[in-house]
This record gives C-alpha cells, structure tokens and sequence, in this order.
C-alpha cells in the first residue's frame, strides 16, 4: 500500500510560506483552544476578548507585555544564535543568573553618585562577561573535547541557582542586605536602576531590540556569520573551507552567555532592582529556547515570538479573574508552540494528495 | 564435497533509478566451495549481495537454490532459506554479549528460552568451526576479530549453509586473517559454501576453489583458481580496452617546474596502522599527474593530508615552491591548492545553504565578496552569475538550498569555486564519479584544459579515465605508491595487478619520482 499522500521537498521558501504557515497555525492552535475552553465550560470568545485587552488593547496593557518580553527576547537570542551553529544552549537560565549577580555586584560596589550611564555600561560589560565565562564552562569542554554542551549547559543551570541563592539565603555576602528581617539582596542605587519608560517598562527593551538587529546584522551580513552558518549547515565543509570549527564553538557560546546574561542584568537593573533570588527564577532562560525554536532561530524572529508569549502570559491573570484555571492558558501556550513547531514541516516540504491513477498503480503491482 | 550448483543466479538485474547496477548477471556457487567475487568498487558486487541476502528485490532474473527458485521478502527470510551474510561494517549491538547478540532478532519460536543454552549452543559452534569467543562477553569488549566471528557465528547459529563474506580481511590483521582463513575453510569441509567478496587478489589466488568478475555490472567471467592467473583476473577486472580508446592528450605541450611535491609523507590511519606510507612524488606545471587504486587503499588520506586537513607524522609537502606541511586547510589553499573533494555535499559544498554562499565559501572573508568583514551581497551574486554561465551551472533557483541540484551541476559548482581562486594545482578526486555522460566529459574538459597553466593531481577508481587524462599514472596499495608510468608506458596488465596488491612493486619507483 502507497501513502495517498505525497510529501515533496520545497526547494525555494517564498515569503507566504515563511509567514503564512506560522500565521495558519497560531489560528489553528487559537481554535483548538477555543474547543477545549468550550468543553472546560467557558465562552471561548469571552476569554479570547479578555486575553486580547489585558496584554495587547492599549499602551497600559501593551507595556506589560513588553515588559516582560525584554528579558524573553534576550535570553531567545541567546538560544537563537546559538542554534544557527547547531550548538545547543541550553544554559540561558543559569547564564541569567550570572548576568544579575555580576550586574549587581557592579551597581552595589560602584559608588552610587557614579553617573548613570557609567554605571549602567559597567553593569552591563561586567554581567556579559559573567555569563560569557559561565558558557565557556561548557564550551572548553565541548570544543576540545566535544563534551555534548546540552549536558554540561543544563548542569550549569543548577549550580548558577544554588550559588545565588547561597549569596543571598546561605551566607553574609556582599549581595545581602543584612537589616532585612527576611534574606534578600541589597537594593540598588538609584544610578545603577533602568529607567522606566511606562510602568514596570524600562529601557531594557531598547537593549534588547537594538541586541536583535545586530545579530540579525551580525549573521546574514558579516563573514563572522557567513562562518556560522556554514559551520551549522556542515561543520566538514567548514574545516574543507579552512574555518575554525574549534574557535566559532567558543566565541558563539560565549556570546550565547552573554545574552542570556543581558536578560539578566535588564532584570535585575529594571526589574528587582536588587538580587532577589526567588523574583528571578522564572525559567526566561528555559522559556527562550522556546522563542527560538519557533522563530526558527532568526533574530528578528525572536522579538515578535517573544512579544507574543508574553502577551499570552500577562493575560493569564486576568483570565483567572473571568473565572478560567491558569492551567487552560498553560495549554493554551503549549498548544501554540507545538503546532507552531509541526509546522515547520510544512514549511520545508509542500504536502499533497497523491494523483491516484489506477493504470500507474496496476503497472507497479505487475511489477 | 558436493559439487552440485548449490546456489544458482540467472539474468539478474537490480536498477537503481533505471541505472542498472547488476545487469543480467549469471552466477553459480557450488556446494562447499569458496567463490571469490571480485570488481572494482561500482562493480556490482555489493549489489549482487544484497539481492542474495534478502535486502534487495531484484527487477528480473532468477535465484534458486538447491534447484528450487526463491524470491526473498527479506534477509529474515533470506536466512530462512540458509542464506547469511556478514557485512564489512559489523552490525552489533556494542553492551550486549556475544550470545545475546547471537539471537538478536530472532523469533521466540527459533531460539532458545534460556540465555544459558544459547551460550552453551554457540560456544559448541565455536568450538565445531574454530570460531573462539567467549559467549558472555560483551561485544565492546572484543577485538574487531572477534567481533567478526561473532557475526559469523550469528549466521551458523541460524543455520546458514551459504555465506556472504563482504571484505571480510579489510579490518582484520595477517594472523587474523590467517584463522579467519581455517575457519572458513573447516565450514566448506562440512558443507557450507562460502562467498568471498575481495579486493585483493593474493587472498582471492590462495583461498577460493573458483572466481567470478564483476565489471561494470556485467558477469565479466567464472573460472577456476587453479587455472587462471592473477593477471588474467586483473585483466579481467579492469578491462584491456582503455589502452586503444586512451585520447592521447600527451602532446607537444611545456612541462615547467614543480607546483607539488610531496616526499617521505605519511599518515596516520584510524586504527593505528599507517595509512599512507611514505609517499613521494611531484606534479609539474603542464602535467596531470593520476592516481589508481582500489578505495581504502589511503587515497582519501592523502587527498586531505595534501589539502592540509590532516598533518603527516613524517615528510613535507610543498605547494608552488611554499612549505604545506602543517600549513592548516586555509593557509594551503592560499599557497595556491585548489581541491575538489570526493564528497561533494558535506565537504565540497553546505548543502542546506544556497548557491551563492557555496560559491563564495573560501573567498567570503575577501574583497570584493567583504571588506572590513562586512559580506557584500551584489559582488557575491555578480560573482555567482559569472560563474554559472562560465561553467554552464543549471538548476539553480535563487535561495534554494544546494543539495536539491543534480550531482553534475554540484560538480560543476564546485569546479567553477576552486578554479576561480588563484591556484596553481588542483586536486581532483573522484571527479566525474556519479555524474552523466556530459557531465563527466564536461568536468574532464576543465581538468585537461588546467593542464596547459598548472598542473593537476587527480585520484580515481576508473582506471580507464585515469589512463585517458594523465600524463603519469601512479598506482597505490595499502598507503604505499607502488606503481609508476608515463603515459608512454602504460601497462594496464601490471597496474591492474599493482592495484589489487599482486604484481611486482618497481623498486625504483621512490628513484625515479
């Protein structure tokens, strides 16, 4: 028996593909959501009304979301580069950690009459270099030893949360601030805090759109990235082309790091204001490998992804208020990226019924 | 001994899309009998095997065995019928034992319960054939002699009375091969037969009661050891007619000064063994110099080890009058190689990457394709364009990924990118390997014409093609170079039989060089 169905390689990817497919699935998963808010007994317009107004109706409900999108689309960067090599991080977590202690670790040791930008800078070179040596951790290993860096990068993860939270709930660090009853980091300067641009916004989104067109720049228009992506297409053409295969393996998880750990100085610059351990572990770091795969690892991909599962985000809590349980919107979100995902496949192949000819049949059944 | 056709091939044919690989191939095996099968790689051999062992239906012809015909539906079924065989490339599973190994596969109903009596049962095979290994033992911990007693055993141990050897001395060394040698032969004593695919032609004279040549597909003859000699077989293998069709090309043409001389270089192997020893030779400008060999002999060693993607552990190579030894990929490249790989997708090309970046894949970092490392994507595509019409690439769509183009316009592509690079020697393997009529002509009409200002080196498993283009022929067995011949003095008889390890190595040859 032949499949009726022919599936054939796509040779070239038009733009309505490329953006047609994820627009038809994202409707897609909007209607399987509706069936399963339907049967969990709420008014799926309702809720989809509701969702739509608490993160994308109004700059109100707009900041919010993008406020919680800027460390999203830094650590999905993070992950994004490092996928157009077909190396795997996925230690943007614990290179966020990174990125907030070092930062803070600036913002408290600096004087805090520096001038802002100054310190704002310092925060920044020092929490990217943090995470950039954290993900070398794991990219010594990989390149010398092709130590498999989805190991070592979610490992790394784990000792990056127990060292913060050992700055802050195990020891007398200079992090924590010692007069507070319950243990906590100490707060910031005012110098060494984002400023806001509305509400719980702040200048860290700038960062992190500017981070996105850069790397977008950085891969498709410099022969940096030119090197990248052959090394991610066929790392033995790369070595035949004379490429270091070795030191691309380095610089590109360290710039991975780095990201991952911009996300993390913008959080605690903008957000906590201080290294509070429990307001930072909300898995951005894992959340933008999501982003990544979804915007199939292109940069200026990554910023509209992220806007996106923000938007689904902030709007939980006020689904929550219309009466529909947090874990409907959990699956919602799950929903969206799988049939995002699958339809990469259809974006690589183009799907059709096969012609069924009796004559054509009958000859290869003779044969 | 039973001399009875055991094993009976009639008009056999297996195309691979409408490309025959065996075409109405004959072929009998006698009961206890070692058959050699001999050809050149692309023969056919492989083909053939896996028809016999199940893992290919054939288009038409017949198998029969015993006298009753077969159509396998599978190697399961195949081995039903008695038919094993063990690959080149063992198929083990590496934390299992020996025994657990042994029924891997096999239906509840065949085997039996206990894990303990299949261990007791194939250490009594292993006694019975002289195949030792212990049954508990896990595979990772064998040698790879071992390991391919295992799959012997496999086979005995399903009952097969006919056995398919695929090269199965190419991983072994001489004391190995000597007891895999007694085996077999204890098998045949006992009834078995044995087919012995080769490339070696000492093993092949000593060892088997008949041979059979494969060339081109085509049954190139059967005849019995005893009554033939290694160079009726060469002749067989490789053909007699290059010599009257060879397209002299040697005509009155400069030969100028050395662009590529290796001396003393060899190569370390992946099993410690060396896989090129020694080599010493020169490419002159105006010359084409060709290297002959069966695959494995080292060939793709020293393609890369010149490439500068590997470092000798002895010896110099010296690209154009600069030193290449430990020169690295890019540095030889710049010292004016140009290299076109066997692989042409994975090595030669990014396959998931368009045109444009494979055609600018070692001259992107460079003006005009970037300046201060910023890509310029109008002269990467004026350079694209040029080249696709100079070397007449088709089937390129803007942004389609290569590995959707035809292999010949794959070759061209890569051609059209190394000899646009400032070079002084090209590096060919396997140039027209794969590709049509046209193609092939085509891609041997760049080679030729690069003679008349550089010099090339081309490696190939054609002999005839080597024979037509080159100007010297150097032949090489086991990582050594043990043949060579000016075009005005080709032997096709003695390189034929150089080829396959046989034949007398010309000691002068490293002298004359």
């Amino acid at each position: 028996m032949r499949s009726p169905i022919r599936v054939m390689p796509r040779g070239v990817t038009g733009p309505s593909v490329r953006f047609g497919v994820p627009v038809g699935a994202l409707g897609f998963a909007l209607l399987l959501g509706a069936i399963i808010l339907a049967i969990a007994g709420n008014d799926p317009i309702e809720a989809y009304r509701t969702m739509f107004d608490a993160s994308l109706n109004g700059w109100k409900s707009q900041s919010r979301t993008l406020a919680l999108a800027t460390p999203l689309i830094l650590t999905g960067l993070a992950a994004a580069v490092a996928f157009q090599m077909r190396v795997y991080n996925i230690g943007g977590e614990g290179q966020l950690y990174l990125g907030a202690i070092g930062a803070s670790w600036v913002g408290l040791a600096l004087p805090a009459s520096t001038p802002m930008p100054l310190m704002l800078s310092a925060m920044l070179i020092v929490g990217a270099l943090a995470g950039a040596l954290w993900a070398l951790l794991a990219a010594i290993p990989k390149a010398y030893f092709n130590a498999d860096e989805i190991i070592t990068t979610l490992m790394l993860n784990f000792i990056a949360l127990s060292l913060m939270n050992w700055l802050i709930f195990g020891s007398r660090s200079f992090w924590r601030d010692p007069r507070r009853p319950v243990p906590g980091g100490k707060r910031l300067p005012e110098n060494a805090v984002m400023p806001s641009i509305s509400g719980r916004l702040h200048i860290g989104i700038i960062i992190a759109v500017v981070a996105a067109v850069f790397l977008w720049w950085l891969l498709r228009k410099t022969s940096w990235g030119f090197q990248i992506r052959t090394i991610g297409d066929s790392p033995r053409a790369a070595s035949y082309a004379g490429m270091s295969v070795r030191l691309k393996t380095l610089t590109v998880l360290a710039l991975s790091g780095a990201l991952a750990a911009i996300a993390g100085v913008s959080e605690v610059s903008g957000v906590t204001k201080g290294l509070e351990p429990v307001a930072l572990t909300t898995n951005i770091g894992f959340t933008g490998i999501i982003v990544a795969v979804v915007a199939r690892s292109n940069p200026l991909g990554v910023v509209p992804v992220s806007i996106f599962l923000a938007a689904i985000a902030t709007s939980g809590s006020r689904l929550q208020s219309i009466g529909i349980n947090v874990e409907v919107v959990l699956l919602l979100q799950g929903l969206i990226f799988l049939t995002v995902t699958a339809g990469e496949f259809f974006v690589t192949n183009s799907v059709s019924l096969a012609r069924t000819d009796a004559t054509a049949t009958e000859t290869e059944a003779a044969a | 001994m039973n001399s009875a056709t055991h094993l009976e091939v009639r008009n056999l044919t297996k195309s691979f899309y409408g490309v025959p690989a065996i075409d109405a191939v004959d072929f009998d095996l006698r009961g206890g009998e070692i058959h050699g099968l001999l050809g050149e790689n692309g023969a056919g051999k492989s083909t053939l095997c896996s028809v016999l062992s199940g893992l290919y239906k054939p288009n038409s012809g017949t198998v029969s065995i015993d006298g009753q015909a077969v159509q396998f539906r599978s190697p399961q079924d195949a081995s039903n019928h008695g038919v094993g065989m063990v690959y080149q490339h063992f198929r083990l599973v590496d934390s299992f034992t020996v025994a657990q190994n042994v029924v891997l596969g096999m239906h509840k109903r065949q085997r039996p319960r206990s894990m303990r009596q299949v261990e007791s049962m194939v250490a009594d095979l292993a006694e019975e054939f002289g195949l030792h290994v212990n049954p508990t033992a896990s595979i990772w911990q064998l040698s790879v002699g071992e390991q391919q007693r295992v799959e012997i055993l496999k086979q005995l141990f399903r009952g097969a009375r006919i056995l398919i050897l695929d090269e199965p001395t190419a991983v072994l060394a001489a004391q190995e091969t000597d007891r895999l040698f007694e085996a077999v032969s204890t098998m045949v004593a006992k009834g078995h037969s044995v087919v012995l695919v080769s490339h070696k032609m000492a093993e092949t004279m000593a060892y088997t009661d008949r041979i059979t040549v494969l060339r081109r597909g085509v049954n190139a003859g059967s005849v019995t050891t005893a009554d033939t000699t290694p160079a009726e077989v060469a002749r067989m293998m490789f053909g007699d007619s290059a010599a009257a069709e060879r397209t002299n090309f040697a005509t009155a043409h400069d030969i100028g000064e050395p662009v590529l001389s290796l001396s003393g270089v060899s190569v370390q192997g992946d099993h410690g063994l060396m896989a090129v020893d020694d080599a010493s030779f020169t490419v002159r400008r105006g010359q084409v110099v060709g290297v002959a060999g069966v695959a494995g002999n080292g060939q793709r060693e020293l393609q890369e080890v010149i490439a500068g993607l590997r470092t000798p552990v002895n010896g110099t190579i010296e690209i154009a009058g600069t030193d290449c030894t430990t020169a690295g990929p890019k540095k030889t490249a710049q010292a004016g190689l140009a290299y076109v790989p066997e692989d042409r997708l994975g090595v030669g090309l990014a396959p998931g990457l368009p045109l444009e970046h494979n055609i600018v894949l070692k001259s992107y970092d460079r003006s005009p394709h970037s300046r201060r490392g910023v890509l310029s994507n109008t002269e990467i595509e004026k350079t694209m364009n040029k080249l696709v019409e100079k070397f007449d690439v088709r089937g390129n769509r803007s942004g389609m990924r290569v590995s959707l183009m035809s292999g010949g316009n794959l070759q061209k592509a890569i051609l059209a990118r190394e000899l646009n690079e400032d070079h002084q020697v090209l590096l060919a393997a396997a140039p027209t390997r794969g590709l049509d009529m046209a193609a092939a002509e085509a891609v041997r009409a760049h080679i030729i014409e690069e003679r008349a200002k550089r010099g090339v080196l081309v490696f190939s498993e054609d002999l005839d093609e080597i024979v037509k283009m080159s100007d010297v022929v150097l032949v090489m067995f086991k990582g050594r170079i043990v043949g060579s011949f000016p075009s005005d003095d080709i032997d096709l008889d003695e390189i034929g039989l150089l080829m396959t390890g046989s034949g007398t190595p010309d000691p002068a040859v490293q002298a004359r060089l």
